[in-house]
């Protein structure tokens, strides 16, 4: 809820004009509460603020973005990606969206087959299955960055591999912010609220 | 029983119902009509007959058929396997509990324990997840894919997934069954599992559910007449074939569950206005669950058989979603209910919160409210007042705790959706079927790992095996303590009210 306030349709507004990217959490800003939200409880959930770096969505189209979380103490795949996603999930409410697609950013080369819209399967609010960011990563003495698809059918990156040789890491994914009734037939559409209200006190910010 | 049939009614009362005995010019009338099937307004598109592979009856409602959640081992595993936190033996074990055929209820055991595991399906361990729905992952639930729909346009809009009616209205709103309507227990045409139990347990006197339709014009056709819909404390009477008797009495009470609407006729059709608030008795199979529908911007549709002697109808409005959802969840527990109809809550909250689609609440952003529509056909009755016109609706009082245990439950499951800070399983309910567990598993080779690795709540005074005392009374181990008498409330059941005798009504009323 904090990082809903972070971020002010003012800031939102100005970087998609600039083409300038959201550097984390402005200082401060959470003192700009969105009107309609009711006072947090003392006990509510809270995500801690991201260091600046950390977080940055790029404006990208009318209503998408190109979000990256980065970081350099590598943790786990699974944290950083629900980081991510639960930033997602964040953007697309203070942008007055009620849901987002996910963009799987493919290539020829992928061989994994991309999940398969199929309206009489089981509809669904997210699946976080197919929440699968690219990652860009260097390792202990590299100098250049490598990079990683969930798509090409290889292992990750990380797996076998001491945390604390990865030195620099990023996590991007492109999401479409949507408003109105989601589409539940889409196996890359999320639902904001039911995906922040899963992850919020799951995540915290990587450094 | 002091049921006298056709003679329970005053000789006021005569001229005033007699309303197919009187001139179709304007004069005084009144149908009285008593509720004999009540369901949700599910249009089944299957055939009772096919099945296709492990689809069950796939139609037109529901390309693949009913949801099969927890029908077998494989599906079991699926929703287990989900939780990063259980290890591949526990996913295995609790699919397939070893050693299962060496106990004297293999079938039971393996319920309580699949009951128990998936009742923690949360990010983490320890978070209860009926109550809290919301932090599981969504197991997905099949939705309906047809486009016709009973119902009303209760928001005046034609939008482009609105339903359109059998006779070709568009804009038809009814958005819980898109979301409901290929759950297993509510999907068959007039046979499904739940309809079934709760008409059953209705025509059996868990509560009754009455109409009463008046005007001065001619009853079939009538612009300026009133609908009353509401509770009766008089048990419903069937006849000898198990159908609703015609023409016994009901009164109907004037204080909760009531609505009174103004009302056009045309042609038998009675069409009511749109109300703020419908208030009637609501689904329900068990005396936790009975209530309010209170329908936000509810409406009714009658349609009358010229001759009073039934009728079939529609009700409908916006339901707040959470009360759905606590209703259908916790009448006993969500495991139990789940695994024994194949149906998911987990999924069945995620259904209905993604098709919110009315009450919007300007505080949170979000709809707290899902059009639905809900079906009836009625039986001609007497439905007369109550001496008392401040009569409220009887309590019961042995399920009192178990009602007060309903409502904590659902006040829990609400907070916790909405502070997203996971909330406990207050005592009185069987969740993770406590006690039923302990109470089976004992001669499982493989129990010890079962009762070491489930989660499961703890309450105070539980016994050395864990037992919480409302479980232990239940089972008859302990003496039930005292049942509070209900303040100034007359016990259920109650017979049917003479009119002949009025003092022996008001007696029975403060009993």
């Amino acid at each position: 809820m904090k990082r809903i306030i972070g971020i002010t349709f003012g800031a939102a507004a100005f970087c998609a004009l600039a083409g300038s990217s959201f550097a984390a959490d402005p200082p401060g800003a959470q003192a700009s509460a969105t009107p309609a939200q009711p006072a947090p409880a003392a006990d509510a959930p809270m995500v801690p603020p991201a260091k600046p770096g950390v977080f940055t969505a790029t404006k990208k189209g009318a209503t998408g973005y190109h979000l990256v979380v980065a970081g350099h103490k590598f943790t786990s795949r699974d944290d950083i990606e629900k980081y991510l996603a639960w930033r997602a999930a964040d953007l697309t409410m203070a942008d007055k969206g009620t849901w987002f697609t996910f963009t799987q950013a493919r290539t020829k080369a992928d061989t994994v087959p991309p999940p398969k819209r199929d309206p009489a399967a089981p509809r669904h609010s997210f699946q976080m299955a197919n929440f699968q960011p690219v990652w860009r990563y260097k390792t202990k003495g590299a100098a250049d960055w490598k990079s990683w698809s969930p798509y090409a059918g290889t292992a990750f990156f990380a797996d076998g591999v001491k945390a604390e040789d990865i030195t620099d890491f990023e996590a991007s994914a492109d999401i479409v912010v949507r408003k109105g009734v989601m589409d539940d037939a889409d196996p890359l559409g999320y639902e904001a609220g039911a995906v922040s209200d899963l992850l919020i006190n799951q995540v915290s910010p990587p450094v | 029983m002091i049921l006298q049939k056709r003679l329970m009614i005053c000789a006021s009362a005569v001229g005033l119902m007699a309303g197919t005995a009187m001139p179709a010019s304007a004069a005084p009338w009144v149908r009285g009509y008593v509720v004999g099937q009540y369901e949700y307004a599910f249009r089944y598109g299957g055939r009772a007959d096919y099945a296709r592979g492990a689809e069950i009856e796939p139609g037109v409602d529901c390309p693949h058929g009913a949801s099969t959640h927890f029908a077998n081992d494989a599906n079991t595993k699926i929703a287990v396997q989900r939780q990063k936190f259980r290890s591949q033996q526990e996913i295995d074990w609790i699919a397939k509990p070893p050693g299962l055929d060496d106990v004297r209820a293999p079938v039971l055991t393996r319920f309580h324990i699949w009951n128990r595991a998936v009742a923690y399906r949360g990010y983490k361990r320890g978070i209860e997840t009926y109550v809290n729905p919301w932090a599981a992952e969504d197991p997905g639930q099949p939705q309906v894919t047809s486009r016709i729909g009973d119902g009303f346009n209760l928001d005046g809009k034609v939008k482009p997934a609105d339903f359109v009616s059998p006779d070709g209205e568009k804009g038809i709103d009814n958005n819980l069954y898109r979301a409901w309507g290929c759950d297993a227990p509510w999907r068959g045409n007039g046979n499904a599992t739940l309809d079934l139990r709760a008409n059953d347990k209705m025509q059996d006197g868990l509560y009754t559910m009455v109409v009463r339709v008046s005007g001065n014009k001619d009853p079939m056709n009538d612009d300026e007449a009133t609908l009353e819909i509401g509770y009766s404390p008089d048990k419903l009477v069937k006849d000898a074939r198990g159908g609703i008797s015609v023409d016994y009495s009901y009164r109907i009470l004037h204080t909760s569950q009531y609505t009174k609407l103004k009302a056009k006729i045309k042609n038998g059709v009675v069409e009511t206005e749109q109300v703020e608030h419908l208030h009637s008795p609501r689904i329900a199979w068990f005396y936790d669950q009975t209530g309010d529908t209170n329908f936000s911007k509810g409406k009714v549709r009658l349609n009358m058989s010229p001759d009073g002697l039934a009728a079939t109808g529609l009700l409908a409005g916006y339901r707040d979603w959470r009360e759905l959802y606590t209703e259908n969840t916790f009448a006993q527990d969500g495991g139990q209910q789940g695994i024994r109809e194949h149906e998911d809550h987990v999924s069945l909250y995620f259904a209905l919160r993604r098709n919110a689609d009315g009450m919007y609440n300007p505080k949170t952003g979000k709809n707290d409210g899902i059009s639905s529509v809900y079906r009836i056909k009625l039986a001609s009755a007497y439905v007369v007042d109550p001496e008392n016109l401040a009569m409220e609706v009887p309590k019961l009082a042995l399920d009192e705790e178990r009602m007060q245990a309903f409502l904590a439950i659902k006040a829990n499951t609400i907070k916790g959706a909405e502070t997203r800070v996971p909330q406990p399983v207050p005592p009185g309910t069987t969740e993770a079927a406590v006690g039923s567990f302990e109470h089976d598993i004992a001669d499982l080779p493989s129990k010890d790992f079962f009762i070491k690795t489930l989660e499961r709540p703890h309450y105070a005074n539980e016994d050395k095996d864990g037992i919480p005392p409302w479980m232990r009374r239940r089972r008859g181990t302990v003496a039930p303590p005292p049942a509070a008498p209900p303040a100034a409330q007359p016990a259920k059941p109650q017979n049917q009210v003479s009119n002949e005798k009025p003092t022996e009504v008001a007696a029975a009323e403060t009993k």
